[in-house]
């Protein structure tokens, strides 16, 4: 198929029972700017391994496992909810999700912008290590496990044991903490950090003032204190 | 890995299809084995036997066999029995009706235990389990599931982790004694043993060394108790150690339970029609229900339970 100089191409994923993230890749060196993919069926695997920041993707349906995994810089919006794993381990461009997403969302991400327009489930970026993820719903329990950096902001409530043994990530929950995980403590967040939230959320379309707690970790699991071995067995 | 998946129709349907479109979609979960358990018309004046025969040379001296047996219990079968024409293979599945009379599933039991080289997969008023090796359209293509019209049923796509690659072994599995109990697991109980050894020392019988059969005994003994569904489920989830996402059958119901911490993936819907449907993976549902639905993930703990006049309860417990 040649494509050279067409702006926007269809991709019919019923179609395409193997092979489709590579034809997109292909699409995008072409020069095609917006790829639409029809009757994704909550398919596995859409859109994994994407690099090109000059191309949109548009999932017109909801997705499977791993959609938008290892994003290196490619726009991709899902118009409908996501499986397990979405944006895993991405490092650069966006992901826009207008319905829900499950079971780590944005696990171990490291850069790049992941927004979930509904409700995300349990360890949701767990690992993070970098980049912004914008939760207008709910988070599951488990959020922020382990995360080392990036932010992670909720505006909506907060599942159990949020952030449990959270390094240098920053989290933000506009609602309720059912409870915070191990070495996790609630600060108020000072004016430089509520401006770059705020800052943030514009950026993703959210306009309006919110009333931030700040997660971050108490420091107590950093270094091993032998007057304290109770904290270190909870883990 | 494995996979499960449901369906409960408000009216009789193609649910042999439907459960053979959501298994086949799930294939990569794994293909050791799969199996369906299929709920068609209840009636009381007959019992459906689904039998594996193990020798297909066999076959005839078996069938008469079965029949001598089930005559000199004061049995009689109901019709023609059917079986599978698959050429070349080792063994037979045999579709027997019996009348009852005044005896139970027991005695019916104890009828086949006479006649060597004879597995059971189901007893039952309207539950007939077929399961064997392979996918789900290899399933099919040998034993006709599409064809089956029905209210309810149970899918199961099989990895093997706890047992071995086996018919016997592959779920879903059926509770004997009882009449029309069906059960699918994804993932690995810890303390089946125990509750294995308790249930043997009452009584049962257990076809498998597989852990999810306790699963199966386990909830059908609490309910011949007097205990209802839900609450039997709801025990399950603090009881039974280790990870399950399971679904559980019975004539009139089907009901689930997760386990502490949920890893199993479960996804429940209920499309336009009134059609409940749940399956490990959105992309099994989505076989069955084109268009876009909006599903819900049980969380940890939770319990539900389908009735088949319409009425869905959840708790988290």
């Amino acid at each position: 198929m040649r494509t050279a100089g067409v702006a926007s191409v269809t991709l019919d994923a019923d179609d395409w029972p193997r092979g489709i993230n590579f034809e997109m890749r292909r699409l995008a060196d072409e020069g095609v700017t917006e790829i639409v993919v029809t009757n994704p069926r909550s398919r596995h695997n859409l859109g994994v391994g994407q690099t090109d920041p000059r191309v949109t993707i548009r999932f017109r349906g909801s997705t499977g496992y791993y959609c938008g995994g290892l994003n290196a810089g490619t726009d991709i919006v899902v118009e409908h909810n996501t499986g397990w794993g979405v944006g895993e381990a991405m490092s650069a461009g966006t992901i826009q999700i207008h319905g829900n997403s499950v079971i780590g969302t944005g696990a171990s991400m490291r850069g790049g912008t992941l927004i979930i327009r509904g409700s995300a489930g349990p360890r949701t970026g767990a690992g993070m290590k970098g980049g912004t993820m914008i939760i207008e719903g709910n988070a599951g329990y488990s959020t922020g496990f382990m995360a080392h950096a990036g932010h992670i902001i909720v505006l909506g409530n907060a599942g159990e044991s949020l952030a449990d043994s959270l390094w240098l990530g920053n989290i933000y929950v506009a609602g309720e903490i059912r409870s915070l995980g191990n070495d996790a403590i609630v600060v108020e967040p000072d004016e430089a950090q509520d401006a770059e939230v705020h800052a943030l959320l514009r950026g993703a379309g959210i306009d309006g003032r919110f009333t931030f707690k700040k997660v971050q970790s108490a420091q107590k699991l950093w270094y091993f204190d032998n007057r304290n071995p109770e904290a270190w067995l909870k883990i | 890995m494995c996979g499960i998946c449901g369906i409960q129709r408000p009216e009789p349907g193609p649910i042999g299809r439907n459960l053979v479109d959501m298994c086949q979609a799930m294939r990569h979960r794994g293909y050791d084995s799969t199996g369906f358990a299929l709920y068609g018309e209840h009636d009381t004046s007959r019992l459906i036997l689904r039998l594996r025969l193990l020798d297909a040379g066999a076959l005839q001296s078996t069938l008469d066999a079965l029949e001598g047996s089930f005559r000199e219990r004061g049995l009689s079968l109901a019709g023609d029995p059917s079986w599978d024409d698959a050429r070349d293979a080792p063994d037979r599945f045999v579709r027997m009706l019996v009348t009852p009379g005044d005896a139970d599933v027991r005695a019916v039991v104890r009828a086949i235990d006479d006649v060597a080289g004879v597995q059971v997969q189901s007893i039952g008023h309207s539950l007939e389990i077929v399961k064997d090796l392979g996918d789900a359209e290899t399933v099919n293509a040998r034993h006709g599931v599409e064809r089956f019209v029905g209210t309810h049923g149970l899918g199961h796509v099989r990895l093997t982790t706890e047992s071995i690659v086996d018919v016997a072994y592959g779920h879903p599995f059926w509770a004997e004694p009882f009449a029309d109990v069906s059960i699918v697991h994804n993932g690995q109980l810890t303390n089946y043993y125990r509750f294995r050894r308790i249930l043997q020392q009452e009584g049962y019988r257990f076809h498998t060394t597989n852990d999810s059969e306790l699963i199966a005994v386990y909830l059908a003994d609490r309910m011949s108790k007097g205990i209802t569904l839900w609450d039997a489920l709801r025990t399950s989830v603090y009881e039974l150690d280790g990870c399950f996402a399971y679904l559980f059958a019975t004539p009139d119901a089907l009901g689930s339970a997760k386990d502490m911490f949920a890893i199993k993936s479960l996804i429940v819907t209920t499309v336009d029609d009134g059609v409940r449907l749940m399956a490990t993976e959105e992309q099994a549902l989505r076989r069955v229900y084109e268009g876009e639905v909006e599903t819900d993930v049980p969380e940890p703990k939770s319990v539900y339970v389908w009735d088949s006049g319409g009425g869905v309860r959840m708790e988290i417990v």
